[in-house]
């Protein structure tokens, strides 16, 4: 671990909130433009030595992500409603350390289409939700897309889909080898008239920049990569970032509040550091990249004299908005063997239902994959056939593990403002901070295009010749991995929390800029663009503090 | 197989070459190593958490939810083991629930079977009286940790000599190379569509 340390009472340039998907590239890109940068981290600093394959500790023992003991939340699905702890899993899930949920993802990068940022205009309003357009639009954030492809490492095949959007730049690496469950895939698929494509994957499929290709080991949902190929910011942009000399990360460094002084401007943050001893990390501004829920969290519970509804919430909506992405899986056995524990989760990909068409009835769209999803012991309990559960047959059903994959289909979420992140009345977390509450109910359409998605992928896994097929039942969403829209991006500060480039419309030296910006949740991989979105931002924050505009 | 650092890193510069290797091989051989220790029986099994007569009763619950045939099934695992491991561990949190939900498990067996535990019973009346509870949240958690005890890392006590990840056929290997399975195998390379062919 190279770079600068700095003085909590030196004022740095930037003082970053997360060091993840987008506070990676934002501690990066301000760093290289020549100013200091503190990124404070409340997960600690792991390794690629530290990483295991060990899915009970990963997958049910919370072993990288926020502890519903030590982090504890509450959930409820009505706004009327009181909001129970959560024990098992929390509902707002985020990987907790040093590159944050790059770490653990499963690393699927598709860019956001052209119709994503102005859909509202295309398909008018929808009742009830805050179904709205982006202030930017598709051409201005592909240079950035095209940045993350190249210099985070995105492994894929320009032109592939039709359905793409333009593109300036193929990808850096070629994609990844197919696997039987993407070659079953795209057989199934082009029988039926569709276009099945290499998936887009921020994994190595070559030495790249210095880290190594893929070793093909199978783990990278819900895991660590042991061999640096995945390219979390943990491998790319922190060390890169860390590499000028401008830029410290402070691990187990848990940031609280936001401190704002006498003219209404930040003017740093409060943390704890791993002894829980309070510190003030002083900055010329403050950018949150903490992830859809805590950036949230942390406005709320900044609030103050002259902020009492939560810093930057002159509009209301901080926290509101929220969106999870809404999907389903399909299940299938095949008469050979897949292994499909071996090597990445997704090799094609199948966008022909990507847009959201009137004539169904309802809102949405969506992508779908073939993969394994998490395994072994998550293959058993959550994606073999449901009956029979226990005894001989369900034994027989274990042993067709090697030729089983799954269809997993991601779509949208609609935007509905009593879905939320908000501070619960009562709990609080182990240093004492009000814990976040979460208020989720999927949206009828949301329900819909999954279900609509689940009956094409069967077609699909049928027409790819599946001895059996099973759709898995899509329920009510109360855990979410993509916590998108809680401080939504637009250009009137009445209806938004954030301007085009995520400053916050109350305080000028406070950005906010991760998965909380999004005004639509797009088609349920959202990594892509939060990490365009900040590289965007970056320049442009970089710009306003040349010009002495921040 | 013997699966230490030497011998991986033997097998895998046979298979992926020298370059490859260089650029990798310290995060690999720490990765092996977690694989290595994880295997290795730690203690002889004992309990903690479970009384003699739980343990007996939720074994012969595992032993029904993946039964022996010809091959072993989640009692040769040790996933009771598992089990005990998990309410002390991970599945702390649910202790207090789980050990209510089996007092009210074996009332149900005593109301059915008096004077007959559980364990006890023949396995066609066991396997009558799981159906009749099978959507209990007892029931539930036990197929859950089951489950768990079979799949997850020896080092948790349970998948005893991988019996878990054999029945399965599970390769916990920390590298791969192309074909993995029979579909890819002869997979003639991507066929572009025409510029049209989205219309």
């Amino acid at each position: 671990m190279s770079g600068r340390k700095f003085e909590d009472s030196h004022p740095v340039d930037f003082v970053i909130v997360g060091s993840g998907a987008s506070g990676g590239v934002l501690a990066r890109e301000l760093s290289q433009s020549g100013f200091d940068v503190v990124v404070l981290e409340q997960g600690p600093r792991l390794s690629a030595a530290d990483f295991k394959h060990d899915e009970l500790d990963y997958w049910y023992a919370n072993g990288l992500i926020n502890d519903p003991v030590k982090n504890p939340q509450t959930f409820r699905k009505d706004p009327a409603a009181k909001a129970e702890r959560v024990i098992d899993v929390p509902s707002l899930m985020y990987a907790r350390m040093v590159g944050g949920s790059s770490v653990h993802f499963t690393a699927n990068y598709w860019r956001f289409h052209e119709i994503d940022f102005h859909e509202r205009s295309v398909l008018g309003e929808i009742s009830g939700t805050g179904f709205a357009d982006w202030p930017i639009d598709y051409a201005e954030l592909e240079p950035y897309y095209t940045k993350v492809e190249w210099e985070v490492g995105v492994s894929g095949l320009a032109g592939a889909s039709p359905f793409d959007p333009p593109r300036s730049k193929p990808y850096p690496m070629p994609p990844l080898p197919v696997k039987s469950s993407g070659v079953l895939l795209e057989r199934g698929a082009r029988k039926l008239g569709l276009h099945p494509f290499p998936a887009p994957m921020a994994i190595a499929s070559q030495p790249f920049r210095g880290r190594p290709g893929c070793a093909h080991c199978g783990f990278c949902q819900g895991f660590g990569c042991e061999v640096m190929a995945k390219s979390s910011s943990l491998v790319t942009m922190i060390p890169e970032a860390e590499a000028t000399g401008r830029c410290e990360v402070r691990a187990q460094s848990y940031v609280f509040e936001v401190r704002t002084g006498k003219h209404g401007r930040a003017t740093g943050v409060a943390y704890f550091d791993r002894d829980k001893r309070e510190h003030f990390q002083k900055a010329r501004a403050v950018i949150l990249a903490a992830n859809g829920a805590e950036t949230a969290r942390l406005l709320l519970n900044s609030a103050n004299a002259r902020f009492s509804d939560g810093l930057g919430n002159s509009s209301g909506l901080v926290g509101k908005y929220l969106m999870f992405n809404c999907g389903g899986d399909v299940g299938a056995v095949f008469e050979h063997e897949l292994n499909e524990y071996k090597s990445v989760q997704v090799t094609r990909l199948v966008h022909d239902f990507y847009e959201s068409d009137p004539k169904r009835g309802f809102y949405g769209g969506g992508g779908i994959d073939g993969r394994l999803g998490p395994a072994p012991a998550g293959w058993a309990l959550s994606s073999a056939p449901p009956k029979p559960s226990w005894g001989a047959g369900f034994k027989a059903t274990l042993r067709d593990f090697p030729k089983s994959m799954i269809a997993e289909c991601h779509t949208t979420s609609l935007a509905v403002e009593s879905n939320s992140v908000s501070i619960d009345p009562q709990l609080k977390d182990a240093w004492g901070v009000p814990a976040m509450r979460a208020t989720y109910r999927d949206h009828p359409d949301d329900l819909a295009i999954a279900k609509f998605l689940q009956g094409h992928a069967q077609q699909i896994l049928d027409a790819a010749g599946a001895k059996k097929s099973w759709i898995l039942p899509t329920v009510d969403n109360t855990v979410g991995v993509h916590l998108l829209g809680t401080c939504r991006m637009g250009n009137d500060p009445k209806s938004s929390v954030v301007d085009r480039y995520h400053r916050s419309h109350d305080v000028a030296n406070l950005f906010l800029c991760d998965g909380s910006s999004f005004v639509t949740s797009g088609r349920g991989q959202p990594t892509m663009t939060i990490q365009a979105l900040a590289f965007r931002a970056a320049d442009h924050i970089a710009r306003f503090a040349r010009n002495n505009e921040i | 197989m013997e699966f230490n650092r030497r011998s991986f890193i033997a097998t895998t510069a046979q298979t992926l070459g020298a370059g490859w290797l260089a650029l990798n091989w310290p995060a690999i051989a720490a990765a092996a190593d977690h694989a290595h220790l994880a295997r290795r029986s730690s203690k002889p099994p004992s309990l903690a958490i479970l009384n003699t007569e739980m343990a007996r009763d939720v074994d012969a619950m595992c032993a029904q939810i993946i039964p022996t045939d010809d091959t072993p099934g989640a009692r040769e695992a040790g996933a009771v083991y598992f089990v005990d491991r998990a309410l002390g561990g991970f599945y702390a949190a649910h202790r207090a629930e789980f050990t209510a939900d089996y007092a009210e498990f074996t009332a149900a067996v005593a109301k059915r079977f008096p004077g007959v535990r559980f364990a006890d019973l023949a396995a066609d009346r066991q396997i009558e009286h799981l159906q009749s509870v099978e959507e209990s949240r007892f029931f539930g958690s036990v197929r859950f940790l089951t489950i768990l005890g079979l799949l997850a890392l020896p080092r948790y006590g349970g998948n005893r000599d991988e019996i878990g990840w054999k029945l399965i056929g599970f390769n916990d290997a920390h590298a791969f190379n192309p074909p993995f399975g029979y579909y890819d195998r002869d997979y003639p390379g991507f066929v572009p569509y025409d510029a049209n062919s989205a219309s």
